[in-house]
């Protein structure tokens, strides 16, 4: 066996380019084996493996895997050349890992760098252009082989220095660089004693390896001179320095030398001269200009044309005849690739030689690829890093494929392990089970039969139908329950979109029989979620800010292409370039100069929407104090409706239906109510369907708290504004910035606008929100008064939004509670919102800083709070979160002198968790506020509660805190909620007992006339006595906390 | 066959045999040294050897040792009590062994007691000869490259029998962990078979 495979490799020997590392032998024998046979298959395989890994990888060490495949590919293609494609492979490595930056210490990649440095044309180049980016320079292999370059070329001081040069940056390992310094020394001393023994007379150069003058190929050789007759030497090498300084001969020597083998011997004759050796990194120009070789004719007009004929270098000028002779050529010197064609004329133009100058260095190609990627210019709408990753191009069905076959296994997997899991599971209750019955057997003869029966109960888990909703009747069972049903649902939607669209539109209505071939309780249960999403944006006084609404909501489904395979994270949402897919569709529908909100409103006057909302019973849709079984039936049958929309068209028609609320009162004319009624026609069927779902869909509609945060969520508000109400573009502090939000830190400044401001509190953040206060950076003095900022992480003006609406709404009434100077900066990547002349603390400031407020200043907080509250509740907004924090201190309070009528005592700027009823209608989960979460809040809304009360329970919380400095406690007697607390215990204790009373029982009424009353009641408190005491309280409140604090 | 052949070459005989391996071993162990780079280059002069152009070392030290060596070589092959050559190859700094280049010598026995040389033309010999030595050459395609400066060494493996001579002592094998092995071809006298193999990191 050995024989016959000895054979294999050497045979082949010129076949192999040797490697540094060596070759496995095993490896070696079956490339080139299979090189005969060219049954590359296997290699194939693994190279796509590779470019595969390649792409996905998703570790943290993208390095291995180009180090892999170089390797691989060194072993695997001994004799190089194009199969291998290893110059392009090295390129693309290094191009790949270029900004990583933390690989710059890193051995591997030095090494990668190091290899792709032999493929280039000048490795010198690419050594300084790695000193220059520090890329290992922390590695004496740079320093090793740079000078081994340079000594192979006879740059043995330049090689030196940059031995000096790695010693002295401390290169790793320390001991192999000082050994190679050592042994380089040796050598050189050798050749400089070889050097003066051969040519002692020719110390003059000051040179290590001196030599004799060299001539040059193909010079003429007729003797010259008067006295002593001699071949003029026109000199290579060293010994050209001395004569020849100013000519820029480096170049020139560097390029006879290019093309070195991987290894090279040493030829003492082929050192250059001295050069001056410079290690100050230079800024990479572009690569030395392919120059005259030696042994080639046009070398004499060169330099006859530059240089004087007097010039003491009388060689050069010579032109130079065809020799008579076959020029000998040194080893050293036969490095080009192209062969001397001078020889047989004749022969050249059959087969002319390559001309390896012409190709473009791949480093400057590397380098060029910086400076684009450092520009980058241009967005690639495709993912295009990942089709050109690796070597070879991959197609787009490539990737798809790979990414479905991930997903694939991933699924089997974790279908596999919930297998396991739950077969464990059931093992586990079978053997408790059995347990049992042994015990039970030991006890009673009659419970064999009873076996069965409980082993199918255990086992249920399996499927989906496992969770039957009627043993879900306790409230926290049952919203665990919901929670988990609720993904299950959606991974079972997603996957059932996942194959319409890979059937190529594989038909809606597949995909909802599907659905509706589940069990009841199913349908409902995988229909909830869109439910929330949408429900507040089935507002009975539908506006014409739905459309987007409803086209975004498209995004719920998988778009028809494959825009996130292809696009990845490129993702343009402004151009709806698609006409394929359904979302773009309905997009550029709008965006279409065409009229389609004309077109839509006279088509469809009445929808079936608002008709089937007369019908029920939902008598004052204006104030919306619907009842439970409206909004749910319509977050349903809109749930219905939105369904089927998989085809564009059917699309159009939905969102005619869902747009069309606003021409409602628009009258109608005779033509479109034909197509109402078919629409309505249409739609019968699903309705039905529904129908019977709803009483279970009704059960859980409190429960699922998951599903309600989508009320706050920032898509849902960027529905809801998009596009931007032209009130809020339009408003002159609506400021569209580009760029990123600012970073908000304490004590640092931030510019907002053209102000740069210095954020010097922060009263509170989370992920999404922070509030700071701030003031102006060049006026450095802290004042009370200064800049409240508000933050939001989504680029989505809420809150700016929220105080325009109110602007408008109130008019006359919107006034100092609200922030009447407010600028808002929306960013790419968020939104920033800056009220001018706020007080620097809030309510909740005081009541943490002072023991005890006097009934003067409660009753002035509350009278405040009462009117801030009405007022948003007349313009249909619901605050949702009111809580001492969010009220900043008035300038009533903060402001002594300021006892006017028209000074109000708080201040309110923040809407992170306000609605807009008027916008969103539809909500009756008032359970989902944060106040619903608090003890008091949950057991005070109920789920049939309005928004509105969600107010009334914080300003129930807040009137709480001041008087008896803790949480409202609240029980229910004889269906009255009360408080705890002890309310006689307070001065005005009449009043503040029926305040509660009545705030905390206020469901159904009109919460505006309910705050106006008590308001009214405590102003009537006000008399010029109580004024007097609330002067000296203020005063007291002001010397005792606010100054106090300040300091 | 080799009646046929010219005059002067009969046949193979014990001691010539003998000569022929101790030579090549003399070329084989220069063509290594050569090849590996563990002397230098400049200090090798060319020479004609079957049919190749072979380098040899011109250090003066060197060559008597290696003649030396060669020597002893050549009496013990006619002895008939030497098994194995190995040309060890090891770093100068840390004595790592990177190389090992074994030449197992299979001797006939039978052929001390007979007084009839073999019949094998010495070219066939020389063919041999050639082509292990032209894969001797051949090996820098899959052999690392030698990063550090490398001293060579000489084992030899012989019967156990034997007394050590003056200034040769016991060693160690050598052998190189994990090593990558690579047999090359192998040639015969018919006295004196010898399989040679090379291993390296």
């Amino acid at each position: 066996m050995s024989q016959e495979c000895n054979d294999e490799w050497e045979l082949s020997k010129e076949n192999v380019q040797p490697l540094r590392q060596g070759r496995v032998m095993a490896t070696l024998q079956e490339a080139l084996a299979q090189q005969e046979t060219s049954t590359h298959t296997a290699v194939q395989l693994k190279k796509q493996e590779f470019e595969l890994e390649i792409r996905f990888y998703s570790g943290d060490d993208p390095l291995d895997v180009w180090d892999r495949y170089i390797k691989w590919t060194e072993q695997t293609f001994p004799q190089g050349g194009k199969e291998s494609n290893l110059p392009a492979l090295l390129e693309r490595a290094v191009k790949a890992l270029n900004e990583q930056q933390r690989y710059y210490k890193d051995p591997r990649y030095l090494n990668l760098w190091l290899k792709f440095g032999d493929c280039c044309n000048e490795p010198l180049d690419l050594y300084s252009y790695l000193h220059s980016q520090e890329i290992g320079t922390t590695l004496a292999l740079l320093y090793i082989t740079w000078a081994e370059v340079l000594e192979a070329r006879g740059s043995f001081k330049k090689a030196d220095l940059i031995f000096q040069e790695g010693l002295q940056r401390k290169a790793e390992p320390l001991d192999k660089l000082q050994s190679y310094h050592r042994q380089f020394q040796t050598r050189v001393s050798r050749q400089t004693l070889l050097g003066l023994e051969e040519t002692p007379d020719e110390n003059d150069t000051g040179l290590l390896g001196a030599m004799e003058p060299q001539r040059s190929s193909l010079a003429d050789l007729k003797g010259r001179g008067k006295k002593k007759v001699r071949a003029p030497i026109s000199r290579v090498g060293d010994a050209r320095k001395t004569t020849n300084q100013n000519r820029s001969f480096q170049t020139l020597t560097s390029q006879q030398l290019s093309n070195n083998p991987g290894f090279a011997v040493f030829d003492e004759n082929s050192s250059s001269g001295p050069e001056i050796p410079v290690l100050t990194p230079q800024p990479w120009t572009a690569p030395p200009a392919p120059r005259a070789k030696e042994n080639e004719l046009s070398a004499g007009p060169w330099n006859s044309g530059r240089r004087p004929r007097s010039s003491a270098n009388s060689g050069i000028e010579v032109p130079c005849p065809l020799p008579s002779f076959t020029p000998y050529v040194e080893e050293s010197a036969q490095q080009q690739v192209m062969t001397p064609c001078k020889i047989e004329p004749s022969v050249n133009h059959v087969l002319s030689a390559r001309k390896p100058e012409k190709e473009e260095d791949p480093l400057q190609r590397v380098q060029n690829h910086q400076q684009d990627t450092q520009e980058k210019k241009e967005v690639v709408m495709y993912c295009k890093d990942k089709i050109y990753a690796g070597v070879e191009e991959f197609s787009l069905e490539e990737i798809r494929a790979e990414i479905y076959r991930k997903k694939a296994k991933k699924k089997a997997e974790e279908e596999m392990q919930a297998i396991a899991q739950q077969k464990e599971e059931i093992q586990r209750k079978i053997e408790e089970l059995e347990m049992k019955l042994k015990k039970k057997k030991d006890d009673k003869q009659q419970q064999p039969c009873e076996q069965p029966t409980e082993i199918t109960e255990a086992s249920p888990p399996l499927g989906l139908q496992g969770f039957t909703f009627s043993s879900a009747t306790e409230v926290g069972e049952k919203q665990l329950q919901l929670g988990n049903v609720f993904l299950d649902s959606e991974d079972e939607q997603k996957e059932q979109r996942n194959e319409a669209s890979l059937g190529k539109k594989g038909t809606n209505s597949e995909a909802y029989s599907k659905k509706s071939n589940c069990s009841a309780d199913h349908t409902q249960k995988s229909s909830r979620r869109p439910l929330a999403v949408r429900k507040p944006s089935d507002s009975v006084t539908a506006k014409e800010n739905m459309l987007p609404d409803a086209c975004d909501e498209l995004n719920g489904i998988e778009p028809l292409t494959e825009d996130a395979i292809v696009t990845g994270s490129y993702k343009n949402k402004t151009l709806c370039a698609n006409p394929e897919d359904t979302c773009d569709f309905v997009r550029a529908a709008h965006l279409a100069s065409t009229p389609f909100h004309g077109v839509v409103a006279q088509r469809v006057p009445a929808p079936a929407f608002s008709q089937c909302d007369l019908k029920e019973d939902c008598p004052e849709p204006k104030s919306a104090p619907l009842n439970e079984e409206t909004p749910v039936c319509e977050g349903a049958y809109s749930e219905a409706l939105c369904v089927n929309k998989l085809s564009p068209i059917m699309e159009a028609s939905l969102e005619d239906t869902r747009s069309s609320g606003s021409s409602v009162s628009s009258g109608s004319s005779l033509s479109s109510v034909t197509q109402i009624s078919t629409i309505k026609y249409l739609h019968i069927p699903e309705k039905l369907e529904l129908a019977r779902s709803l009483p279970a869909e009704m059960a859980h509609d409190s429960g699922g708290d998951a599903v309600t945060q989508f009320l706050w969520s920032a898509e849902q508000r960027k529905k809801l504004l998009d596009p931007m109400p032209e009130s809020l573009t339009a408003a002159p502090d609506f400021h569209l910035e580009a760029g990123a939000l600012p970073v908000m830190e304490l004590e640092k400044d931030v510019e907002l606008g053209n102000e740069t401001y210095c954020i010097k509190w922060e009263y509170w953040a989370n992920d999404e929100y922070k509030m700071c206060f701030a003031i102006p950076a060049h006026f450095p003095q802290l004042d009370a008064k200064g800049f409240a900022i508000k933050v939001y992480s989504q680029p989505v003006p809420w809150d700016f939004y929220i105080t325009l609406q109110l602007q408008e709404r109130l008019n006359t009434d919107f006034d100092q509670s609200f922030s009447e100077n407010c600028s808002c900066y929306l960013y790419q990547d968020g939104c920033a919102i800056l009220h001018r002349d706020i007080n620097r603390f809030t309510l909740g400031d005081v009541i943490r800083g002072c023991k005890s407020i006097t009934e003067e200043v409660i009753l002035l907080v509350v009278y405040n709070l009462l009117g801030v509250v009405e007022k948003l509740h007349k313009a249909e907004i619901v605050h949702g979160d009111l809580s001492p924090e969010v009220f900043f201190l008035g300038n009533r309070i903060c402001d002594p002198f300021a006892n006017d009528e028209m000074t109000r005592a708080l201040k309110i700027v923040d809407f992170s968790h306000s609605l807009d009823l008027r916008l969103q209608a539809r909500v009756s989960l008032s359970n989902s506020f944060p106040i619903s979460q608090t003890p008091h809040g949950q057991q005070l809304l109920a789920k049939s509660s309005l928004p509105y009360q969600v107010d009334l329970v914080g300003i129930a919380d807040i009137v709480h805190l001041m008087l008896f400095g803790d949480h409202v406690q609240v029980y229910q007697e004889n269906s009255i909620w009360k408080i705890s607390q002890n309310v006689s215990k307070t001065v005005d204790s009449d009043f503040w007992g029926k305040l509660f009373g009545r705030i905390l029982n206020a469901d159904g009424k009109s919460t505006v006339s309910l705050l106006r009353e008590l308001r009214e009641e405590i102003s009537d408190m006000f008399d010029s006595r109580f004024q007097e005491r609330l002067c000296e309280s203020l005063a007291a409140l002001g010397e005792s906390f606010l100054l106090e604090n300040f300091l | 066959m080799a009646k046929q052949l010219g005059r002067d070459q009969q046949g193979i005989t014990l001691r010539g045999s003998a000569d022929i391996v101790a030579e090549f071993f003399s070329y084989g162990i220069n063509s290594i040294l050569y090849q590996r780079g563990i002397y230098p280059p400049e200090t090798f002069t060319r020479v004609q050897k079957y049919g190749l152009t072979l380098l040899v070392t011109t250090d003066s030290e060197l060559k008597n040792y290696l003649n030396n060596v060669v020597e002893q070589m050549k009496e013990w092959m006619y002895k008939c009590i030497v098994q194995r050559l190995v040309v060890v190859i090891s770093s100068i700094e840390n004595n790592e062994v990177l190389e090992r280049w074994q030449f197992d010598i299979e001797c006939d026995k039978t052929a001390k007691d007979e007084s009839a040389p073999r019949e094998k033309s010495q070219k066939a010999i020389q063919d041999e000869i050639r082509s292990v030595i032209r894969q001797i050459t051949a090996t820098v395609t899959f052999l690392p490259l030698l990063e550090t400066a490398c001293a060579f060494d000489l084992l030899i493996y012989t019967d156990k029998d034997l007394a050590v001579p003056e200034k040769w002592e016991e060693s160690g094998p050598q052998f190189i962990a994990n090593s990558e092995e690579v047999r090359l071809r192998s040639f015969t006298t018919t006295i004196h078979k010898v399989n040679s193999m090379v291993a390296y990191k």
